[in-house]
């Protein structure tokens, strides 16, 4: 059975979509992540707030998506946007885990040394943690997102917009030739997207 | 300046400082002698406000360093400097940028978080690094920089720092002995033009001879000499070196585990002035 190609168009259209998914949800997860990957590392933050950061985080990932994906679609309505928003909430938990412990892994000598320059707690975030931590920071972002394209790709099934819609459309209707083209479609996109990891990676040393 | 006073540090059992009186005055150049685990970084750690003493006083510029108060904290932190052993810059970071974050405690925070320093902050900077002779290193990463290179990083960030009083700890043990000697020189030379206290912790009493106004010796946490180098004796090194030699092994700042003998005469075996 050959794939149908008849439906590129439709398919690259809505991978876009899916795509813009993945990235703006990452976007907005990165956003809400450092400050809490900042407030759940124990070496820079009280025990009792770091403490606590790190629980509300763990529920956070504790939420299937698909559960977030449907209390959101139900709560704004269908379309891309509460998809976007059901992979922030999702990916802020695993982001945040992941930011946090690897500050806790920074030199406390060179914190402790910025600390003595007078520097007040944010300055010693973004001058003896932050540059420290930089290119892991960036190794987690980006593996996140080829995470987040996948995860948007299913998102779709429950009315959240992209390539999920027509995974749905076409698997129910047992359409395969039309299948196959999401597939290899699929296939393409996390492929560019892992070079594209490889890349980011190498440039930020 | 500095006031000690019947100051007790322990950690667990040990009595790792035990300083009835010590007082230095502005514009002093103190070097501190002592074995490993005599004190030296202890002390040192107390002036900077990273250490409580377990009982007494300690004052910097009239103020506890380990005050309760983060306001007198940060204050204290910013007009004390210190040069680690270790050096402690952000290796990733450029030299221009680990020189810059010296001046963090006076600039507006919310512009230093995205990177802007003010520009007379910059002009300081590039000055300070012709003095310590690094011009033109000002965008290579300290990670690529070598020992000599990043001891003069780490000196230029505490002069950046426009404090009254720069602790040195061991500021020269990670270097080669002729380095280690113009390294010190260059630190006496760039305090001279300014109008800074200096504390430096040495373990060589013949290299701290040339550059210091007061020598302190301690030995076992006990101070065994304070005055002038010229008074400092063969018997004085001996009594700080013969502290050490009891106490070597439970030594507690661990990055002195390298300690050799200060005292300064040849003819003994095995001693030497300098580190090989």
């Amino acid at each position: 059975m050959p794939p149908d190609w008849s439906v590129a168009e439709l398919v690259l259209r809505s991978t876009l979509e899916t795509l813009m998914i993945a990235f703006a949800g990452t976007a907005m997860a990165v956003v809400f992540a450092l400050p809490l990957g900042f407030l759940a590392a124990g070496n820079v933050t009280p025990g009792w707030l770091s403490h606590g950061v790190k629980w509300i985080l763990g529920f956070i990932r504790s939420i299937p998506l698909i559960v977030v994906a449907i209390v959101l679609v139900t709560a704004v309505g269908l379309g891309p946007f509460p998809g976007a928003l059901a992979i922030a909430f999702h990916s802020v938990g695993m982001l945040a885990k992941f930011f946090a412990e690897e500050f806790e892994t920074a030199d406390e000598g060179i914190l402790q040394a910025v600390r003595g320059t007078g520097a007040s707690w944010s300055q010693t975030l973004r001058y003896g943690l932050l540059p420290q931590s930089v290119p892991q920071i960036v190794a987690f972002i980006v593996f996140r997102l080829e995470m987040n394209f996948r995860d948007a790709a299913v998102l779709g099934l429950v009315g959240a917009g992209g390539i999920g819609f027509y995974i749905q459309l076409y698997v129910r209707g047992f359409q395969y030739e039309k299948v196959a083209v999401l597939l290899i479609t699929i296939i393409a996109v996390v492929t560019a997207l892992d070079q594209l990891t490889y890349w980011v990676r190498r440039w930020v040393r | 300046m500095i006031e000690v006073r019947d100051v007790h540090v322990l950690f667990g059992r040990t009595l790792a400082l035990d300083l009835q009186k010590l007082s230095i005055e502005a514009g002093e150049r103190v070097f501190v002698l002592g074995h490993s685990g005599s004190g030296k970084t202890t002390l040192a750690r107390l002036l900077k406000g990273r250490l409580r003493p377990t009982t007494g006083t300690v004052r910097v510029l009239g103020k506890d360093p380990a005050s309760s108060q983060p306001k007198i904290r940060r204050e204290i932190q910013r007009r004390v400097a210190m040069v680690d052993q270790e050096f402690f810059l952000v290796p990733r970071a450029t030299v221009v940028a680990n020189v810059l974050s010296g001046a963090l405690g006076r600039v507006p925070p919310m512009r230093s978080l995205f990177g802007a320093y003010p520009h007379e902050i910059w002009e300081k900077a590039e000055s300070i690094l012709g003095e310590v002779e690094l011009s033109g290193l000002e965008e290579r990463r300290v990670e690529t920089l070598s020992g000599g290179q990043r001891q003069r990083t780490a000196i230029a960030r505490a002069l950046m720092q426009e404090a009254e009083i720069i602790i040195a700890d061991e500021p020269v043990s990670n270097l080669d002995p002729e380095l280690a000697e113009d390294a010190l020189q260059l630190l006496v030379d760039c305090v001279a033009r300014r109008d800074v206290t200096l504390i430096v912790n040495l373990h060589q009493p013949e290299l701290a001879r040339r550059f210091a106004s007061r020598f302190v010796g301690l030995a076992d946490g006990r101070l065994v000499y304070d005055g002038d180098p010229a008074g400092f004796t063969e018997e004085h090194a001996e009594l700080v070196y013969r502290g050490g030699r009891r106490k070597r092994n439970n030594g507690r700042d661990s990055h002195d585990d390298t300690a050799k003998p200060v005292a300064p005469e040849a003819g003994r075996p095995g001693m030497r002035l300098v580190r090989p």
